[in-house]
Protein backbone atom coordinates (compact mmCIF):
# COMPACT_ATOMS: atom_id res chain seq x y z
CA UNK A 1 0.00 0.00 0.00
CA UNK A 2 3.00 2.21 0.98
CA UNK A 3 4.48 1.07 -2.35
CA UNK A 4 1.79 2.06 -4.41
CA UNK A 5 1.45 5.71 -2.47
CA UNK A 6 5.10 6.06 -2.63
CA UNK A 7 4.91 5.53 -6.41
CA UNK A 8 2.01 8.23 -6.75
CA UNK A 9 3.81 10.79 -5.04
CA UNK A 10 6.89 10.04 -7.72
CA UNK A 11 4.86 10.44 -10.55
CA UNK A 12 2.95 13.32 -9.35
CA UNK A 13 6.52 14.96 -8.40
CA UNK A 14 7.56 13.84 -12.39
CA UNK A 15 4.90 15.70 -13.50
CA UNK A 16 5.17 18.89 -11.76
CA UNK A 17 9.03 19.06 -12.40
CA UNK A 18 7.95 18.09 -16.47
CA UNK A 19 6.07 21.33 -16.26
CA UNK A 20 8.73 23.00 -14.30
CA UNK A 21 11.33 22.13 -16.60
CA UNK A 22 8.90 23.49 -19.59
CA UNK A 23 8.05 26.68 -18.07
CA UNK A 24 11.52 27.22 -17.58
CA UNK A 25 12.47 26.22 -21.55
CA UNK A 26 9.85 28.94 -22.43
CA UNK A 27 10.53 31.57 -20.18
CA UNK A 28 12.75 33.28 -22.63
CA UNK A 29 10.68 33.15 -26.22
CA UNK A 30 7.62 33.93 -23.84
CA UNK A 31 9.36 37.03 -21.91
CA UNK A 32 10.51 38.36 -25.97
CA UNK A 33 6.81 37.69 -27.65
CA UNK A 34 5.18 39.46 -24.61
CA UNK A 35 7.07 42.29 -24.11
CA UNK A 36 6.96 42.77 -28.33
CA UNK A 37 3.06 42.24 -28.19
CA UNK A 38 3.18 44.73 -25.29
CA UNK A 39 5.07 47.27 -27.21
CA UNK A 40 2.58 47.22 -30.09
CA UNK A 41 -0.75 46.81 -27.58
CA UNK A 42 -0.16 49.57 -25.40
CA UNK A 43 1.83 52.44 -26.83
CA UNK A 44 0.88 55.04 -24.45
CA UNK A 45 2.16 52.71 -21.34
CA UNK A 46 5.62 53.21 -22.69
CA UNK A 47 6.99 54.80 -19.36
CA UNK A 48 5.01 52.32 -16.96
CA UNK A 49 6.41 49.21 -19.35
CA UNK A 50 10.16 50.28 -19.22
CA UNK A 51 9.65 51.03 -15.52
CA UNK A 52 8.73 47.28 -15.36
CA UNK A 53 11.49 45.89 -17.18
CA UNK A 54 14.27 47.70 -15.64
CA UNK A 55 12.68 47.09 -11.91
CA UNK A 56 12.10 42.92 -13.13
CA UNK A 57 16.39 42.74 -13.44
CA UNK A 58 16.44 44.25 -10.05
CA UNK A 59 13.95 41.98 -8.51
CA UNK A 60 15.82 38.74 -10.56
CA UNK A 61 18.97 40.15 -8.23
CA UNK A 62 17.03 39.69 -5.30
CA UNK A 63 15.92 35.93 -6.29
CA UNK A 64 19.87 35.41 -7.10
CA UNK A 65 20.45 36.52 -3.69
CA UNK A 66 17.24 34.74 -2.01
CA UNK A 67 16.41 31.75 -4.16
CA UNK A 68 19.26 30.58 -4.63
CA UNK A 69 21.43 31.40 -1.96
CA UNK A 70 18.77 31.88 1.14
CA UNK A 71 20.31 35.30 2.20
CA UNK A 72 17.48 37.49 3.77
CA UNK A 73 18.15 41.05 2.53
CA UNK A 74 16.26 44.44 3.10
CA UNK A 75 18.46 46.50 1.64
CA UNK A 76 19.26 45.29 -2.45
CA UNK A 77 18.39 48.85 -2.91
CA UNK A 78 21.80 49.60 -1.93
CA UNK A 79 23.40 48.11 -4.84
CA UNK A 80 20.13 49.47 -7.04
CA UNK A 81 20.72 52.57 -6.02
CA UNK A 82 24.71 52.65 -6.36
CA UNK A 83 24.28 51.88 -9.81
CA UNK A 84 21.97 54.28 -10.72
CA UNK A 85 24.05 56.85 -9.23
CA UNK A 86 27.49 55.36 -10.55
CA UNK A 87 25.62 55.51 -14.14
CA UNK A 88 23.87 58.92 -13.92
CA UNK A 89 27.04 60.84 -12.67
CA UNK A 90 28.87 59.43 -15.20
CA UNK A 91 26.45 60.24 -17.76
CA UNK A 92 26.38 63.89 -16.23
CA UNK A 93 30.31 64.58 -16.13
CA UNK A 94 32.14 61.52 -18.61
CA UNK A 95 30.36 59.34 -21.37
CA UNK A 96 26.91 59.17 -22.60
CA UNK A 97 26.96 56.07 -24.12
CA UNK A 98 24.02 54.09 -22.69
CA UNK A 99 25.74 50.46 -22.83
CA UNK A 100 28.79 51.86 -21.10
CA UNK A 101 26.81 53.59 -18.71
CA UNK A 102 25.00 49.92 -17.68
CA UNK A 103 28.54 48.41 -17.26
CA UNK A 104 29.59 51.31 -14.83
CA UNK A 105 26.39 50.67 -13.24
CA UNK A 106 26.64 47.08 -12.62
CA UNK A 107 30.41 47.34 -11.69
CA UNK A 108 30.18 49.85 -8.84
CA UNK A 109 27.16 47.25 -7.85
CA UNK A 110 29.60 44.48 -7.79
CA UNK A 111 31.77 46.51 -5.89
CA UNK A 112 29.82 47.70 -2.95
CA UNK A 113 27.96 44.31 -2.79
CA UNK A 114 31.23 42.99 -2.82
CA UNK A 115 32.67 45.02 0.11
CA UNK A 116 29.07 44.96 2.13
CA UNK A 117 29.20 40.99 1.68
CA UNK A 118 32.30 40.69 3.21
CA UNK A 119 31.65 42.53 5.86
CA UNK A 120 28.18 41.03 6.79
CA UNK A 121 27.66 37.91 5.54
CA UNK A 122 28.75 35.90 8.67
CA UNK A 123 25.65 36.74 9.85
CA UNK A 124 22.39 35.23 9.01
CA UNK A 125 18.49 35.40 9.86
CA UNK A 126 17.52 38.19 11.45
CA UNK A 127 20.83 39.50 12.28
CA UNK A 128 21.70 39.43 8.73
CA UNK A 129 18.31 41.36 7.73
CA UNK A 130 19.21 44.21 10.28
CA UNK A 131 22.58 44.59 8.62
CA UNK A 132 21.25 44.77 5.33
CA UNK A 133 19.00 47.37 6.44
CA UNK A 134 21.82 48.98 8.08
CA UNK A 135 23.86 49.43 4.78
CA UNK A 136 20.63 50.79 2.20
CA UNK A 137 20.74 53.53 4.90
CA UNK A 138 24.26 54.70 4.67
CA UNK A 139 24.23 54.55 1.06
CA UNK A 140 20.85 56.33 0.93
CA UNK A 141 22.04 58.89 3.66
CA UNK A 142 25.87 59.24 1.72
CA UNK A 143 24.05 59.36 -1.60
CA UNK A 144 21.54 62.96 0.28
CA UNK A 145 24.78 64.37 1.92
CA UNK A 146 26.96 64.54 -1.07
CA UNK A 147 24.78 66.55 -2.82
CA UNK A 148 27.23 68.53 -5.53
CA UNK A 149 27.57 64.82 -7.03
CA UNK A 150 24.27 63.35 -6.62
CA UNK A 151 21.74 66.27 -6.15
CA UNK A 152 20.66 64.99 -2.48
CA UNK A 153 17.02 65.48 -1.98
CA UNK A 154 16.19 66.91 -5.40
CA UNK A 155 17.05 64.08 -7.35
CA UNK A 156 20.16 63.76 -9.96
CA UNK A 157 18.88 65.40 -14.00
CA UNK A 158 20.69 65.72 -17.16
CA UNK A 159 21.33 62.56 -17.77
CA UNK A 160 21.03 62.49 -21.78
CA UNK A 161 22.36 59.44 -23.07
CA UNK A 162 23.47 59.16 -26.39
CA UNK A 163 21.63 56.61 -28.93
CA UNK A 164 22.29 52.74 -28.49
CA UNK A 165 25.05 51.60 -30.71
CA UNK A 166 24.89 54.64 -32.23
CA UNK A 167 22.10 53.87 -33.98
CA UNK A 168 18.68 54.31 -31.87
CA UNK A 169 18.22 57.83 -30.65
CA UNK A 170 16.30 57.88 -27.24
CA UNK A 171 12.91 59.18 -28.57
CA UNK A 172 10.30 61.47 -26.68
CA UNK A 173 7.56 58.33 -26.59
CA UNK A 174 9.80 55.93 -25.13
CA UNK A 175 10.43 53.89 -27.87
CA UNK A 176 13.79 53.29 -27.50
CA UNK A 177 13.66 53.07 -23.68
CA UNK A 178 11.72 50.57 -23.40
CA UNK A 179 13.03 48.23 -26.41
CA UNK A 180 16.50 48.64 -25.08
CA UNK A 181 14.95 47.84 -21.22
CA UNK A 182 13.49 44.81 -22.65
CA UNK A 183 16.61 43.69 -24.50
CA UNK A 184 18.57 44.18 -21.21
CA UNK A 185 16.31 42.23 -19.34
CA UNK A 186 16.29 39.47 -21.41
CA UNK A 187 20.13 39.19 -21.60
CA UNK A 188 20.10 39.68 -18.11
CA UNK A 189 17.90 36.69 -17.48
CA UNK A 190 19.96 34.51 -19.75
CA UNK A 191 23.20 35.39 -17.89
CA UNK A 192 21.15 34.89 -14.38
CA UNK A 193 20.04 31.21 -15.71
CA UNK A 194 23.56 30.37 -16.99
CA UNK A 195 25.03 30.99 -13.92
CA UNK A 196 22.25 29.15 -12.00
CA UNK A 197 22.79 26.24 -13.60
CA UNK A 198 26.57 26.52 -13.19
CA UNK A 199 28.99 24.42 -10.82
CA UNK A 200 29.06 27.79 -8.68
CA UNK A 201 24.89 27.98 -9.22
CA UNK A 202 24.49 24.03 -7.37
CA UNK A 203 27.20 24.66 -4.58
CA UNK A 204 24.92 28.12 -3.63
CA UNK A 205 22.03 25.81 -3.43
CA UNK A 206 24.03 23.56 -1.15
CA UNK A 207 24.70 26.41 0.83
CA UNK A 208 21.48 27.64 0.94
CA UNK A 209 20.41 24.10 2.52
CA UNK A 210 23.12 23.64 4.98
CA UNK A 211 26.38 25.37 4.74
CA UNK A 212 28.03 23.22 7.49
CA UNK A 213 27.41 20.06 4.89
CA UNK A 214 28.97 21.82 2.44
CA UNK A 215 31.79 22.96 4.59
CA UNK A 216 32.24 18.62 4.86
CA UNK A 217 32.12 18.59 0.87
CA UNK A 218 35.25 20.80 1.53
CA UNK A 219 33.64 24.23 0.17
CA UNK A 220 33.93 27.38 2.11
CA UNK A 221 29.94 28.35 2.47
CA UNK A 222 31.05 31.83 3.19
CA UNK A 223 32.93 32.58 -0.18
CA UNK A 224 30.30 31.22 -1.98
CA UNK A 225 27.83 33.91 -0.28
CA UNK A 226 29.90 36.76 -0.57
CA UNK A 227 30.39 36.07 -4.11
CA UNK A 228 26.89 35.45 -5.01
CA UNK A 229 25.93 38.72 -3.41
CA UNK A 230 28.47 40.42 -5.32
CA UNK A 231 27.08 38.78 -8.78
CA UNK A 232 23.68 40.09 -7.88
CA UNK A 233 25.06 43.41 -6.63
CA UNK A 234 26.07 43.37 -10.59
CA UNK A 235 22.47 42.43 -11.71
CA UNK A 236 20.93 45.05 -9.38
CA UNK A 237 23.33 47.79 -10.75
CA UNK A 238 22.52 47.54 -14.10
CA UNK A 239 18.98 47.39 -13.03
CA UNK A 240 19.49 50.83 -11.63
CA UNK A 241 21.81 52.00 -14.33
CA UNK A 242 19.02 51.03 -16.89
CA UNK A 243 16.63 52.61 -14.59
CA UNK A 244 18.65 55.73 -14.91
CA UNK A 245 19.21 55.69 -18.76
CA UNK A 246 15.71 55.08 -19.75
CA UNK A 247 14.55 57.55 -17.49
CA UNK A 248 16.50 60.13 -17.12
CA UNK A 249 16.52 60.95 -13.31
CA UNK A 250 17.61 58.99 -9.85
CA UNK A 251 16.09 59.97 -6.81
CA UNK A 252 16.82 59.07 -3.26
CA UNK A 253 14.74 56.61 -3.01
CA UNK A 254 16.37 54.37 -4.91
CA UNK A 255 18.45 53.20 -3.02
CA UNK A 256 15.68 53.28 0.38
CA UNK A 257 14.53 50.31 2.77
CA UNK A 258 11.28 50.49 1.16
CA UNK A 259 12.42 49.89 -2.69
CA UNK A 260 14.30 47.07 -0.85
CA UNK A 261 11.02 45.77 0.68
CA UNK A 262 9.01 46.54 -2.71
CA UNK A 263 11.91 44.01 -4.03
CA UNK A 264 11.04 41.41 -1.75
CA UNK A 265 7.06 41.52 -1.69
CA UNK A 266 7.59 41.49 -5.47
CA UNK A 267 9.96 38.24 -5.48
CA UNK A 268 7.33 36.48 -2.60
CA UNK A 269 4.34 37.50 -5.14
CA UNK A 270 6.36 35.52 -8.32
CA UNK A 271 7.97 32.76 -6.27
CA UNK A 272 11.88 32.42 -5.12
CA UNK A 273 13.90 30.32 -6.99
CA UNK A 274 12.99 30.28 -10.23
CA UNK A 275 14.26 33.19 -11.91
CA UNK A 276 10.78 33.80 -13.76
CA UNK A 277 8.70 33.78 -10.37
CA UNK A 278 10.81 37.54 -10.34
CA UNK A 279 9.45 38.48 -13.76
CA UNK A 280 5.88 37.48 -13.05
CA UNK A 281 6.00 39.03 -9.98
CA UNK A 282 7.64 42.06 -10.95
CA UNK A 283 4.69 42.35 -14.24
CA UNK A 284 2.01 41.39 -11.68
CA UNK A 285 2.62 43.43 -8.67
CA UNK A 286 3.42 46.97 -10.95
CA UNK A 287 0.50 46.35 -13.15
CA UNK A 288 -1.94 45.76 -10.11
CA UNK A 289 -0.49 48.59 -8.65
CA UNK A 290 -0.68 51.10 -11.40
CA UNK A 291 -4.42 49.78 -12.34
CA UNK A 292 -5.82 50.33 -8.66
CA UNK A 293 -3.71 53.78 -8.23
CA UNK A 294 -5.26 55.25 -11.28
CA UNK A 295 -8.52 54.03 -10.71
CA UNK A 296 -8.82 54.11 -6.77
CA UNK A 297 -6.16 56.88 -5.40
CA UNK A 298 -7.23 56.69 -2.07
CA UNK A 299 -7.62 52.90 -1.34
CA UNK A 300 -5.40 50.88 -3.59
CA UNK A 301 -2.89 50.30 -0.77
CA UNK A 302 -5.60 48.02 0.88
CA UNK A 303 -5.84 46.30 -2.11
CA UNK A 304 -3.02 45.21 -2.76
CA UNK A 305 -2.36 44.19 0.61
CA UNK A 306 -5.51 42.21 0.15
CA UNK A 307 -4.31 40.95 -3.10
CA UNK A 308 -0.85 40.11 -1.28
CA UNK A 309 -2.74 37.90 1.40
CA UNK A 310 -4.69 35.74 -1.10
CA UNK A 311 -1.58 34.59 -2.54
CA UNK A 312 0.19 33.95 1.13
CA UNK A 313 -2.97 32.20 1.95
CA UNK A 314 -3.80 29.72 -1.77
CA UNK A 315 -0.47 29.90 -2.92
CA UNK A 316 2.50 30.10 -0.54
CA UNK A 317 4.83 29.82 -3.50
CA UNK A 318 4.00 32.37 -5.40
CA UNK A 319 2.01 32.72 -8.70
CA UNK A 320 4.78 30.29 -10.52
CA UNK A 321 3.25 27.84 -7.81
CA UNK A 322 0.33 27.57 -9.37
CA UNK A 323 1.80 27.81 -12.54
CA UNK A 324 3.11 24.81 -11.72
CA UNK A 325 0.39 23.16 -10.66
CA UNK A 326 1.41 22.53 -6.87
CA UNK A 327 -0.82 25.47 -5.36
CA UNK A 328 -3.56 24.35 -7.80
CA UNK A 329 -3.45 20.81 -6.19
CA UNK A 330 -2.90 21.91 -2.67
CA UNK A 331 -6.02 23.82 -2.59
CA UNK A 332 -8.64 21.21 -4.65
CA UNK A 333 -6.79 18.79 -1.58
CA UNK A 334 -8.15 21.57 1.15
CA UNK A 335 -11.35 21.73 -0.52
CA UNK A 336 -11.58 17.85 -0.91
CA UNK A 337 -11.24 18.54 2.90
CA UNK A 338 -7.71 16.99 3.52
CA UNK A 339 -4.80 18.48 4.91
CA UNK A 340 -2.82 20.58 2.76
CA UNK B 1 56.87 0.60 8.12
CA UNK B 2 53.89 2.08 6.71
CA UNK B 3 53.67 5.55 7.82
CA UNK B 4 50.17 6.54 9.59
CA UNK B 5 47.88 8.73 7.22
CA UNK B 6 46.02 10.13 10.46
CA UNK B 7 47.75 10.51 14.13
CA UNK B 8 46.13 12.15 17.03
CA UNK B 9 48.40 12.48 19.73
CA UNK B 10 46.86 13.39 23.70
CA UNK B 11 43.68 14.61 22.02
CA UNK B 12 41.42 16.69 24.52
CA UNK B 13 38.49 18.75 24.88
CA UNK B 14 36.84 20.47 27.56
CA UNK B 15 33.24 21.94 28.19
CA UNK B 16 34.03 24.53 31.02
CA UNK B 17 34.99 22.06 33.63
CA UNK B 18 33.30 19.27 31.72
CA UNK B 19 36.30 16.86 30.57
CA UNK B 20 34.61 15.39 27.29
CA UNK B 21 37.64 13.49 25.55
CA UNK B 22 41.21 13.31 27.63
CA UNK B 23 44.13 12.51 26.42
CA UNK B 24 43.19 10.04 23.34
CA UNK B 25 45.95 9.11 21.11
CA UNK B 26 45.81 6.91 18.12
CA UNK B 27 46.63 6.71 14.49
CA UNK B 28 45.11 5.06 11.19
CA UNK B 29 47.49 3.47 8.73
CA UNK B 30 46.53 3.08 4.70
CA UNK B 31 44.10 -0.15 4.70
CA UNK B 32 43.21 0.20 8.37
CA UNK B 33 39.46 -1.30 8.94
CA UNK B 34 39.15 0.33 12.42
CA UNK B 35 36.19 0.29 14.64
CA UNK B 36 35.50 2.88 17.74
CA UNK B 37 32.89 1.93 20.02
CA UNK B 38 31.60 2.90 23.57
CA UNK B 39 28.40 3.17 25.22
CA UNK B 40 26.42 6.51 24.86
CA UNK B 41 28.28 9.64 26.31
CA UNK B 42 31.34 8.35 25.57
CA UNK B 43 32.34 10.70 23.75
CA UNK B 44 32.72 9.81 20.29
CA UNK B 45 30.86 12.04 18.36
CA UNK B 46 33.38 14.89 20.11
CA UNK B 47 36.45 13.13 19.32
CA UNK B 48 35.18 12.97 15.66
CA UNK B 49 33.98 16.75 15.53
CA UNK B 50 37.71 17.48 16.98
CA UNK B 51 39.15 15.45 14.10
CA UNK B 52 37.18 16.70 11.72
CA UNK B 53 37.93 20.25 12.72
CA UNK B 54 34.03 21.04 13.80
CA UNK B 55 35.85 21.61 17.56
CA UNK B 56 39.03 23.27 18.46
CA UNK B 57 40.91 20.82 20.92
CA UNK B 58 41.47 22.02 24.45
CA UNK B 59 44.94 19.91 23.83
CA UNK B 60 46.84 17.88 21.65
CA UNK B 61 47.97 17.57 17.98
CA UNK B 62 46.46 15.84 14.72
CA UNK B 63 48.66 14.66 11.89
CA UNK B 64 47.22 14.08 8.50
CA UNK B 65 50.33 12.25 6.67
CA UNK B 66 52.77 13.97 8.75
CA UNK B 67 51.31 17.50 8.83
CA UNK B 68 49.75 18.78 11.61
CA UNK B 69 46.00 20.15 10.44
CA UNK B 70 45.20 20.77 14.27
CA UNK B 71 44.61 24.69 13.69
CA UNK B 72 43.02 24.13 10.15
CA UNK B 73 39.28 24.43 9.55
CA UNK B 74 36.86 22.13 8.81
CA UNK B 75 36.80 22.20 4.97
CA UNK B 76 40.67 22.64 4.95
CA UNK B 77 40.87 19.26 6.59
CA UNK B 78 38.52 18.01 3.95
CA UNK B 79 40.72 19.57 0.71
CA UNK B 80 43.61 17.52 2.24
CA UNK B 81 41.77 13.88 2.20
CA UNK B 82 40.06 13.78 5.45
CA UNK B 83 36.53 13.14 4.63
CA UNK B 84 33.70 12.21 7.45
CA UNK B 85 30.17 11.10 6.64
CA UNK B 86 27.22 12.25 9.48
CA UNK B 87 25.54 10.19 11.85
CA UNK B 88 21.88 11.60 10.86
CA UNK B 89 22.04 11.45 7.07
CA UNK B 90 22.45 15.40 6.20
CA UNK B 91 21.56 16.06 3.11
CA UNK B 92 20.23 19.03 0.28
CA UNK B 93 16.50 18.10 0.65
CA UNK B 94 15.17 19.81 -2.04
CA UNK B 95 18.26 18.29 -4.33
CA UNK B 96 18.33 15.26 -6.31
CA UNK B 97 21.02 12.13 -6.09
CA UNK B 98 22.30 13.09 -8.89
CA UNK B 99 22.87 17.21 -7.88
CA UNK B 100 24.17 15.59 -4.72
CA UNK B 101 27.12 13.92 -6.47
CA UNK B 102 27.94 16.20 -9.23
CA UNK B 103 28.51 18.91 -6.59
CA UNK B 104 30.91 16.64 -4.47
CA UNK B 105 32.84 16.05 -7.37
CA UNK B 106 32.98 19.96 -8.50
CA UNK B 107 34.01 20.59 -4.63
CA UNK B 108 36.80 18.24 -5.10
CA UNK B 109 38.17 19.45 -8.02
CA UNK B 110 37.65 22.84 -7.21
CA UNK B 111 35.59 24.29 -10.13
CA UNK B 112 32.67 25.68 -7.82
CA UNK B 113 33.96 29.34 -9.08
CA UNK B 114 32.89 28.32 -12.72
CA UNK B 115 30.21 30.79 -13.08
CA UNK B 116 29.46 30.32 -16.51
CA UNK B 117 30.28 26.98 -17.15
CA UNK B 118 27.29 24.54 -17.83
CA UNK B 119 26.97 21.69 -14.98
CA UNK B 120 25.52 19.32 -17.85
CA UNK B 121 28.60 20.13 -20.09
CA UNK B 122 31.29 19.38 -17.40
CA UNK B 123 34.06 17.25 -19.22
CA UNK B 124 33.79 13.85 -17.63
CA UNK B 125 31.43 15.21 -14.85
CA UNK B 126 28.86 13.20 -15.67
CA UNK B 127 30.84 9.72 -16.09
CA UNK B 128 31.94 9.64 -13.06
CA UNK B 129 28.82 10.74 -11.45
CA UNK B 130 27.12 7.96 -13.09
CA UNK B 131 29.96 5.49 -12.26
CA UNK B 132 29.76 6.35 -7.91
CA UNK B 133 25.15 6.15 -8.30
CA UNK B 134 26.19 2.64 -10.35
CA UNK B 135 28.72 1.79 -7.32
CA UNK B 136 26.16 2.55 -4.48
CA UNK B 137 22.91 0.82 -6.33
CA UNK B 138 21.53 4.18 -6.35
CA UNK B 139 21.21 4.78 -10.59
CA UNK B 140 17.08 4.25 -10.44
CA UNK B 141 17.03 7.27 -7.87
CA UNK B 142 19.08 9.27 -9.72
CA UNK B 143 16.81 12.37 -10.19
CA UNK B 144 14.59 12.01 -6.97
CA UNK B 145 14.83 14.84 -5.16
CA UNK B 146 16.54 13.21 -1.46
CA UNK B 147 13.58 14.78 0.83
CA UNK B 148 11.54 11.58 -0.77
CA UNK B 149 14.17 9.12 -0.88
CA UNK B 150 14.01 6.31 1.21
CA UNK B 151 15.95 6.28 4.78
CA UNK B 152 18.49 3.72 3.50
CA UNK B 153 19.17 5.16 0.08
CA UNK B 154 20.01 8.31 1.81
CA UNK B 155 22.76 6.43 4.06
CA UNK B 156 24.03 5.38 0.82
CA UNK B 157 24.07 8.52 -0.68
CA UNK B 158 26.09 9.70 2.59
CA UNK B 159 28.78 7.22 1.75
CA UNK B 160 28.85 7.74 -2.00
CA UNK B 161 29.60 11.76 -0.80
CA UNK B 162 32.59 10.60 1.19
CA UNK B 163 33.83 8.30 -1.90
CA UNK B 164 33.25 11.27 -4.47
CA UNK B 165 35.73 13.24 -2.82
CA UNK B 166 38.44 10.53 -2.85
CA UNK B 167 39.46 10.53 0.27
CA UNK B 168 42.91 9.23 2.14
CA UNK B 169 41.23 8.70 5.88
CA UNK B 170 37.84 8.62 5.85
CA UNK B 171 35.58 8.63 8.96
CA UNK B 172 32.11 6.93 9.15
CA UNK B 173 29.50 8.20 11.60
CA UNK B 174 27.26 5.10 12.16
CA UNK B 175 26.87 5.05 8.74
CA UNK B 176 23.52 2.37 9.76
CA UNK B 177 21.99 4.36 12.09
CA UNK B 178 18.07 4.30 11.88
CA UNK B 179 17.97 1.97 8.68
CA UNK B 180 16.25 -1.16 9.87
CA UNK B 181 18.26 -4.63 10.65
CA UNK B 182 17.28 -6.49 7.33
CA UNK B 183 18.55 -3.81 5.31
CA UNK B 184 21.55 -3.05 7.03
CA UNK B 185 23.68 -5.65 5.14
CA UNK B 186 23.32 -3.36 2.01
CA UNK B 187 25.39 -0.77 3.29
CA UNK B 188 27.86 -3.62 5.34
CA UNK B 189 27.97 -4.24 1.50
CA UNK B 190 28.48 -0.69 0.19
CA UNK B 191 31.75 -0.76 2.51
CA UNK B 192 32.81 -3.83 1.82
CA UNK B 193 34.07 -2.22 -1.74
CA UNK B 194 35.31 0.38 -0.46
CA UNK B 195 38.85 1.40 -1.67
CA UNK B 196 41.53 -1.08 -0.23
CA UNK B 197 44.21 1.66 0.37
CA UNK B 198 41.32 3.68 2.55
CA UNK B 199 42.03 4.25 6.41
CA UNK B 200 38.63 3.94 7.39
CA UNK B 201 37.26 4.77 10.97
CA UNK B 202 33.93 3.87 11.75
CA UNK B 203 31.74 4.81 14.77
CA UNK B 204 29.13 2.33 15.30
CA UNK B 205 26.45 0.86 18.27
CA UNK B 206 25.49 -1.96 15.48
CA UNK B 207 27.78 -4.81 16.89
CA UNK B 208 26.81 -7.34 14.21
CA UNK B 209 28.56 -4.57 11.38
CA UNK B 210 31.38 -4.00 14.18
CA UNK B 211 32.60 -7.12 14.13
CA UNK B 212 32.25 -7.72 10.29
CA UNK B 213 33.62 -5.10 9.24
CA UNK B 214 36.38 -3.99 12.00
CA UNK B 215 39.79 -5.41 11.87
CA UNK B 216 40.21 -2.96 14.78
CA UNK B 217 38.53 -1.80 17.70
CA UNK B 218 38.93 0.80 19.75
CA UNK B 219 36.90 1.07 22.96
CA UNK B 220 36.11 4.76 24.25
CA UNK B 221 34.37 4.97 28.02
CA UNK B 222 34.21 8.58 29.28
CA UNK B 223 36.04 10.61 27.16
CA UNK B 224 38.96 7.98 27.47
CA UNK B 225 40.67 5.00 25.92
CA UNK B 226 39.74 2.03 27.34
CA UNK B 227 41.85 -0.15 25.17
CA UNK B 228 41.98 -1.37 21.51
CA UNK B 229 42.19 -4.93 20.11
CA UNK B 230 41.18 -7.25 17.66
CA UNK B 231 37.18 -8.14 17.55
CA UNK B 232 38.13 -11.32 19.77
CA UNK B 233 40.41 -9.77 22.00
CA UNK B 234 37.42 -7.19 22.76
CA UNK B 235 35.06 -9.77 22.97
CA UNK B 236 36.35 -11.09 25.89
CA UNK B 237 38.16 -8.42 27.88
CA UNK B 238 36.32 -8.04 31.28
CA UNK B 239 36.42 -4.10 31.42
CA UNK B 240 34.89 -3.96 27.74
CA UNK B 241 32.16 -6.10 29.27
CA UNK B 242 31.93 -3.95 32.51
CA UNK B 243 31.27 -0.52 30.68
CA UNK B 244 28.87 -2.21 28.63
CA UNK B 245 27.01 -3.73 31.03
CA UNK B 246 27.32 -1.46 33.64
CA UNK B 247 26.10 1.10 31.45
CA UNK B 248 23.44 -0.87 30.51
CA UNK B 249 21.93 -2.26 33.44
CA UNK B 250 22.15 1.43 34.44
CA UNK B 251 20.03 2.59 32.02
CA UNK B 252 17.59 -0.44 32.50
CA UNK B 253 17.52 0.26 36.17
Amino acid sequence: MSAVATDRTRRETAGRRLRRAALDGAAVPVMAVLGLAAFWLFPNDLGLMTRIAATALYVLSLDLVLGFGGIATLGQAAMFGTGAYAAGIAAVNLVDEPITLLAIGGVAGGLIALVTGALILHARGLTLLMLTIAVVQIVQEVANKARDWTGGSDGLSGIDPAPVLGLFRFDLYGRTSYLFALAVLIVGYLVARRIVRSPFGLACRGVKEDPLRVAALGGSPKRYLVALYAVAGVFAGVAGALTAVTSGIVGLDSASFSWSAEALVMLVLGGTGRLYGAVIGTVAFMTIHHILASSDPFHWMLFIGLFLMAIVLFAPGGITSVLNGAGIERVFHRMKGGRA
Amino acid sequence: MTTALLEVEGLSKNFGGLQVSSDITLDLKAGDRCALIGPNGAGKTTFVNLVTGVLAPTAGTIRLEGQDVTTLSAEARVRRGLIRSFQVARLFRSMTVREHLELAVLERERKTFRLFASVRRMPGLADEVAGLLDAMGLTAAADTPVGTLAYGQQRLLEIALALALKPKVLILDEPAAGVPHSESHRILDALDRLPADLAVLMIEHDMDLVFRFARRIIVLAQGRLLCSGTAQEIAADPRVRDVYLGSRAHVQA
